[in-house]
């Protein structure tokens, strides 16, 4: 019945190309083919739309998709840009394609009947694959973000500020003052202004409060031995943190820089 | 060999241009031109400007054909159109319907 049809080389087909048959193209084509029967594209062919054919056979060149209800086989010279689909596809060495390309279904049981039935068969057939990829894909998604994400952001935020602050500002803080000041009254004392000092230092930066902390212990110890009652208030003061700074480092400028003085009277002795 | 074939039974809807022979046993609803000669074969059906060197109709055409040498439209053929070449024949038991510019 249907006969074979013939694209010369030296004709263009603007528009669409649909129909029974085979047909070969050996020229130009500008629209899409669908054929009931094979399509072979020779190396001078040059199609630029969708084909949809039993077999494809394609030796020149398919800007397009490609879809083969029977197979789909690039020879050698091929150049396709378009997506390749059919049971079967080959594509020889030498031929160039690019696209996406995916082998299903099942062979049509009649390449060479209505138009109708090839495009009604393969319509079901993509529809089985996108299923199948979907449910998979939702199961990798869903346990992965849930576990990791909560896990990560409940244990980031929470564990590590309070670790932060309990472990430096009151460790340090306390532990230095307990220590160094055995008098009972200045731990008493001491227990208020470390919390209070530590709220502050949540808030604001870290660094300063611990590093000046240290600082005042230090030349306040050996000076409560002398006055115990002295020392815990200039600990109360703990809201110092914030003017203490000024404070600390001009006493010990100005008692030292009583050296000079020390100079003028050896002079004066001299 | 025929350098284009429209085989009975496809269909092709849009302009067909070219310069070798060609032949249609299908469907064309379009334009067809060429640069050699047209065969319009008796399972045809052909609803295009025709234009080329000569125009065999055996099948049904219908619109303006404008050929360089010949138009002869076969027994059982039938042609709806204006018709412009240098020779013009219709064969016995042909229809045709349109005018007829012999001037080339």
């Amino acid at each position: 019945m249907a006969e074979t049809s013939v694209i010369g080389a030296g004709t263009v087909v603007s528009g669409h190309v649909r129909g029974q048959g085979s047909l070969e193209i050996l020229g130009r084509v500008d629209g899409d083919v669908s054929v009931t029967g094979n399509v072979v594209i020779g190396s001078t062919g040059r199609v630029r739309g969708n084909i949809s054919a039993a077999e494809l056979r394609i030796s020149g060149h398919v800007q397009g998709d490609l879809r083969g209800t029977v197979a789909v086989l690039l020879e050698s010279g091929a150049r396709v840009v378009g997506d390749i689909s059919g049971p079967r596809v080959g594509i020889a060495p030498g031929a160039l394609a690019r696209g996406h390309v995916q082998t299903d279904g099942e062979p049509a049981a009649a390449p060479v009947r209505s138009p109708m039935p090839a495009p009604r068969a393969a319509a079901p057939a993509p529809a089985k694959f996108e299923a199948k990829p979907a449910p998979a894909a939702p199961p990798k998604f869903e346990p992965r973000p849930p576990a990791a994400t909560p896990a990560k952001f409940e244990a980031r935020p929470p564990a590590p500020t309070p670790a932060k602050f309990e472990a430096k500002p009151t460790p340090a803080a306390p532990a230095k003052f307990e220590a160094k000041p055995p008098p009972a009254a200045p731990p008493k004392f001491e227990p208020r202004p470390p919390p209070v000092p530590a709220k502050f230092e949540a808030k604001a930066p870290l660094p300063p409060p611990p590093k000046l902390a240290p600082s005042k212990p230090e030349p306040r110890n050996p000076e409560p031995p002398r006055a115990a009652v002295a020392p815990p208030q200039a600990e109360f003061t703990p809201v110092r943190p914030l003017k203490p700074e000024p404070r600390r480092p001009p006493p010990p400028v100005v008692p030292v820089i009583s050296k000079g003085t020390k100079a003028k009277k050896k002079k004066s002795h001299d | 060999m025929a350098g284009t074939v429209i085989g009975e039974g496809l269909t092709i809807e849009g302009d067909i241009s070219g310069d070798e022979e060609i032949v249609i046993h299908g469907n064309l609803r379009g334009r067809l031109t060429t640069t050699d000669a047209v065969t319009v074969g008796g399972t045809a059906v052909v609803g295009a400007d025709i234009t080329g060197a000569s125009l065999s109709v055996a099948g049904q055409v219908t619109g303006d054909v404008t050929a360089s040498e010949r138009v002869d439209i076969q027994a059982g053929g039938k042609l709806v159109g204006d018709i412009k070449a240098a020779r013009f024949t219709i064969a016995d038991g042909a229809s045709f319907k349109g005018n007829v510019d012999m001037e080339i």
